[in-house]
């Protein structure tokens, strides 16, 4: 049973072109939203790509986007780069970083690479806080004035179809089942001849050029950034929630997943700003217990769907 | 020159020896048993072989080239392929997805040798159901032809007929058979006795790690020490 692929690609279109009209009269604040929403699509698209495929979990993603927004920002400042090529530095040093990291890192099993991942992050909070001449140290770094805020709407709308299009393009290629097989059972991916460790390094790579560009292209839209709010933990968790719940290594998911969660924290968040952590922990508990697989996952065993959707 | 040729191999774990100095050499073009009571280190023997575990000992040498030490991987593609006792498919892959996963070139041609291969073993109906959804044999069929999917040159079974019905147990076999005659080696791990004895031409005997006797089957059936390890003094 698969859905037929003319109306999807219509919807799909007719989205598209919503969106790129939508800054014409949409408020200050649908524009601003909107962008946030892409940019979660990006973020939880990309996590989905190491973790979701390979089931390496990784809880430090948000230091690839931490990283993006340090080189954009840097880049911007000290460098007087325009912001879209900044925003492509930053996704060269996000990717630079996971060779660095994922060298060593991904001959770690499952767990160690989680928990070293964890490290990393805090690591990098540190090192950005430490080498206040270049990064502002905890004083932040703040950019040029600069209303680009439509602009960077697009790029970023841009970025998340392009993270959900790669998505797509893995999930139906060879390279995209090889990934699954370390997920399913990396013993046996190995002795198939799958060499497991390259495979999850390019995965880890490309995982991490969406967080560097997102990051960049967030230094730029919010003006000034630092340690505290490039680098939290919560941004990570807030990826693999989305993912979670729209469901892991599917290529809608991710982006399901970011726009409800997105909008329920918006509403919840305006109304209750004490209970929303509580309630996003509420969430993940729910997610684990009731649907493991996420929304399209269930659906995808239930109705024997393709990983497309 | 052998096709695989095992020297002096040893593996322990804390202590105990799994595997003591085994040596023995395949030629090829010929199906070879390996049998010991449980526990003589025969799947250890067969990790050795195949990169997942490391030696304490030993060499082992493919087609002239040295393989001990390389990543498993790496022993895959130079034309290692293996089963395991216990089944390893990937559950959430389909059958042909299974397949597909170890092929390299055009995808094509590569999904019609898998549908081919699944016909080979009638499951071409099955070819879209998760691999995880099948019945035990069937797993058992979809691994077996996911290794053939690789073009080995060595293929280790690691008990083929166990849990197997007779009837896809003939089929099996005479699979294995119809390999060895196009030119590739088989080495095959087996409790079922009836299966060594039919199948293979020389058998291998494990005792506590140590081999201790090897031969034709219908020698090593009536080997003393082979008796007294399956039987005790």
């Amino acid at each position: 049973m698969t859905l037929t692929r003319g109306p999807v690609l219509a919807v799909l279109a007719l989205a598209v072109v919503a969106l790129c009209v939508y800054p014409a009269f949409g408020t200050g604040y649908g524009v601003r939203s909107t962008l946030q929403i892409f940019m979660w699509i990006a973020l939880a698209g990309s996590w989905n790509l190491i973790s979701g495929l390979t089931g390496y979990v990784s809880f430090g993603h948000v230091a690839f986007f931490g990283i993006g927004a340090y080189a954009g920002a840097i880049l911007i400042t000290a460098a007087g780069w325009s912001w879209p090529i900044a925003a492509l530095g930053g996704g060269v040093a996000a990717c630079v970083l996971a060779l660095v990291i994922g060298y060593p890192c991904l001959r770690l099993k499952g767990p160690y690479f989680a928990i070293s991942m964890l490290g990393l992050n805090e690591v990098l909070r540190a090192l950005v806080s430490y080498f206040e001449g270049l990064t502002g140290g905890g004083n932040g770094l703040s950019l040029p004035t600069l209303d680009a805020t439509r602009s960077i709407y697009y790029v970023m709308g841009a970025l998340a179809v392009a993270v959900t299009a790669v998505t797509y393009l893995i999930i139906t290629s060879r390279f995209g089942l090889r990934l699954m097989t370390i997920r399913e059972d990396e013993i046996a991916a190995e002795a198939m001849g799958i060499d497991t460790f390259r495979h999850k390094l390019v995965a880890f790579l490309i995982s991490a050029l969406g967080p560097g560009i997102a990051g960049a292209l967030t230094a730029r839209d919010q003006g000034y950034i630092e340690p505290i709010s490039v680098f939290p933990l919560a941004i990570t968790v807030t990826m693999i929630v989305m993912v979670l719940f729209g469901g892991k290594g599917t290529v809608w998911g991710p982006v399901l997943g970011a726009i409800a969660l997105f909008v329920i924290q918006e509403i919840v968040w305006a109304r209750y700003p004490y209970v929303h952590p509580l309630l996003f922990g509420a969430i993940i508990v729910a997610v684990v217990l009731a649907m493991p697989r996420g929304v399209l996952g269930l659906l995808q065993l239930k109705y024997r769907l393709p990983r497309t959707i | 020159m052998p096709v695989l040729a095992v020297e002096g191999v040893s593996r322990s774990f804390g202590g105990v020896a799994a595997v003591n100095r085994v040596s023995f050499a395949l030629e090829a073009g010929h199906i070879y048993g390996l049998i010991g009571p449980n526990g003589s280190g025969k799947t250890t023997l067969f990790n050795c072989i195949t990169g997942l575990e490391r030696l304490d000992a030993g060499r082992v040498q493919f087609k002239r080239e040295r393989i001990d030490g390389l990543r498993p991987s790496r022993v895959a593609r130079m034309g290692i392929g293996r089963t395991f006792q216990v089944i390893r498919v990937f559950p959430e892959l389909t059958a042909l997805e299974n397949l597909l996963v170890v092929t390299r070139g055009a995808r094509a041609d590569a999904e019609r040798r898998g549908r081919e291969m699944l016909e080979f073993v009638k499951l071409e109906r099955l070819a879209g159901e998760y691999a995880g959804n099948l019945s035990y044999g069937q797993q058992k069929l979809v691994e077996f032809v996911r290794v053939l999917m690789t073009d080995p040159a060595l293929i280790l079974l690691d008990e083929p007929a166990a849990g197997v019905n007779r009837t896809l147990l003939n089929d099996l076999l005479a699979a294995v058979t119809r390999l060895r005659d196009e030119g590739r080696t088989i080495l095959l791990v087996e409790h079922d006795m009836k299966v060594v004895m039919g199948l293979c031409e020389t058998v291998f005997v494990l005792d506590h790690g140590e081999k201790i006797a090897e031969g034709p089957p219908g020698l090593i059936q009536a080997d003393e020490r082979v008796i007294e390890a399956y039987f005790g003094r």
